[in-house]
């Protein structure tokens, strides 16, 4: 099957800063997809190729099998751009910018009507159609220009922080309505600083840092393979045959202190419960610590999101 | 062709000025009759006649070009610098258009304000001086012509321009005095031959006249020169706007 989107060996440098050395990304169709990096990573200049807003030095990057420059009139349909920076328009209200919006793809006035109100309305923004831009607050700013992304209802819809600056109650509405575009088929490239947004979210995300791709997966295997998850058992009645009853784990032992190390605590603990009680030992205090997503991020960056 | 794209950029474009009227057409309006009041009816009674035609009458073909070009010019300019200064410049780049569409929508958008302007200086002079004119149609025609090419060089201009402060260095260093030099107010036979002579080189100049011999049938200029000279630049600021479009300067990283 085709993938929705391609990256292969892309390359591009501003001035005097190298700004990606040879990125490969594949995402496919219907995937959420999660672009994670500190800032200055490469994220924004990825997207801006994909969208024709910056020109690569080297690479190949394609949307459903087509060249983002020379089939750029189909690429570029099939994708919705919801900015991080909010446009900002000083002459026309709300539902004529979105009827502007679908008249560059090449849909009518006429056609886009229904699309327009939907949005409209779903996104909360139904009394504030005939409103200027500047009279919105910042999270309906924020709803304004994922509405603008969907006007043309593309398969691809790349969100480039799209929570920033909104409060937890939209956050969560807007989170729902990505899940929901997600279910109805659509494929979406997120970047976000919020980690626990991306490992809720996504199916699969790449760590991109200086450049470079360092790491893909998803979520669960990422963290599972390279977060530190363990569990920490503190007992008292032991004996000296307790550390032949425990040879079929990982762990280390200070006094009545045990740490085993495990990929799954969850699914390990049962057993170690089972064994240490059989050897006779009082359980007094069980720790389980799991690695996140962003103790991945932080192992592989060496750094905070936000950095 | 993305028709509907075109389309929709056009219309904004134009939208946009008339949403503004009292910027963006008001102001010709009212400096052009200031002009024909204090400038046409107080110096008419000392110049009486250039070429056969009353003072008041003479200057009026000039205000109108000086208001075409001007609000041709100023219309792609500040438009295009305004979407890049307001972030709204990607939702175009990142749309399926092409660099010859989006120029287009941008050059038909100033040329639209150039040739409303002109023309309704047109009918205030017709009404306030009883001013012939010789062929409509082809005054309306240079007017429109003119219109274009100088959309083009408020396009290139906008593209390059980084701030209101550049633009506005453009149009006070170079626009105005060069308008006000090609012979609104005066014909470049009552100037020296040195001054004369320096006129040609200003490309206003056979804009001014060409607009005068469609409307009073007098010109300093050859009239079939002032059409080669609009011409040209038309064809010409058209294209290198399209190609610096096409090129990304200023506007593509």
């Amino acid at each position: 099957m085709t993938a929705a989107i391609s990256i292969r060996n892309l390359k591009k440098s501003y001035e005097d800063t190298v700004a990606l050395k040879g990125v490969d990304i594949t995402i496919g169709d219907g995937e959420f997809f999660g672009l994670l990096g500190p800032n200055g990573a490469g994220k924004t200049t990825t997207i801006n190729i994909l969208t024709g807003l910056v020109r690569k030095n080297e690479g190949d990057t394609k949307i459903f099998g087509k060249d983002t420059v020379k089939d750029y009139r189909f690429t570029r349909s099939q994708v919705g751009i919801s900015a991080q920076e909010f446009t900002q328009d000083w002459f026309f209200p709300l539902d004529k910018l979105l009827y502007f919006q679908a008249g560059y793809y090449g849909i009518t006035q006429g056609k886009a009507k229904d699309r327009v109100d939907e949005l409209l309305s779903k996104l909360g923004l139904e009394e504030k159609r005939e409103s200027r831009l500047r009279q919105l607050s910042g999270g309906m700013k924020r709803r304004f220009q994922i509405a603008k992304a969907l006007v043309h209802d593309p398969k691809i819809l790349i969100l480039d922080e799209p929570t920033a600056g909104v409060d937890v109650e939209l956050r969560h509405e807007l989170w729902q309505y990505f899940r929901e575009l997600h279910e109805a088929g659509k494929t979406i490239l997120l970047t976000t600083h919020y980690i626990e947004e991306a490992e809720m979210l996504c199916d699969n995300v790449a760590i991109i840092d200086k450049g470079r791709l360092i790491t893909e997966g998803s979520p669960k295997e990422l963290t599972r393979q390279l977060g530190k998850a363990g569990i920490t058992i503190n007992v008292t009645d032991t004996d000296s045959e307790l550390d032949s009853c425990l040879k079929n784990f990982t762990y280390t032992r200070e006094d009545g202190r045990l740490h085993f190390t495990t990929l799954d605590p969850e699914e390990a603990l049962p057993n170690i419960i089972n064994t240490l009680t059989r050897a006779g030992c009082h359980i007094q205090r069980v720790e389980t610590t799991k690695s996140s997503l962003e103790d991945v991020f932080l192992s592989l960056t060496g750094k905070g999101i936000n950095e | 062709m993305n028709w509907v794209g075109l389309w929709t950029l056009t219309s904004r474009e134009v939208g946009r000025f008339f949403s503004v009227y009292r910027q963006t057409i008001i102001p010709g309006l009212t400096s052009s009759v200031l002009y024909i009041l204090i400038f046409g009816f107080t110096l008419e009674r000392r110049i009486s006649e250039i070429d056969g035609v009353p003072y008041t009458l003479f200057i009026i073909p000039g205000l109108i070009m000086m208001n075409t070009l001007t609000n041709a010019t100023s219309n792609s300019a500040s438009s295009m610098l305004q979407m890049k200064l307001l972030g709204q410049l990607p939702d175009l780049l990142q749309a399926p258009l092409s660099s010859f569409e989006i120029s287009l929508a941008y050059i038909i958008g100033g040329m639209v304000r150039g040739t409303v302007n002109g023309i309704l200086i047109l009918l205030v002079g017709v009404g306030l001086s009883g001013m012939p004119v010789l062929d409509p149609v082809a005054t309306i025609g240079f007017i429109m012509l003119v219109s274009w090419a100088f959309s083009s060089v408020g396009l290139l201009l906008g593209q390059m321009a980084e701030t209101w402060d550049q633009l506005a260095t453009m149009q006070n260093f170079f626009l105005t005095p060069l308008s006000f030099l090609g012979g609104i107010f005066y014909s470049i036979k009552m100037l020296p031959d040195w001054a004369q002579e320096a006129s040609f080189f200003n490309p206003i100049y056979y804009m001014i006249n060409g607009l005068r011999y469609t409307i009073l049938g007098i010109s300093d200029s050859a009239p079939n020169t002032s059409l080669v000279v609009a011409v040209f630049m038309t064809i010409g600021f058209t294209l290198t706007a399209i190609m610096l479009m096409e090129n990304g300067k200023k506007i593509k990283q």
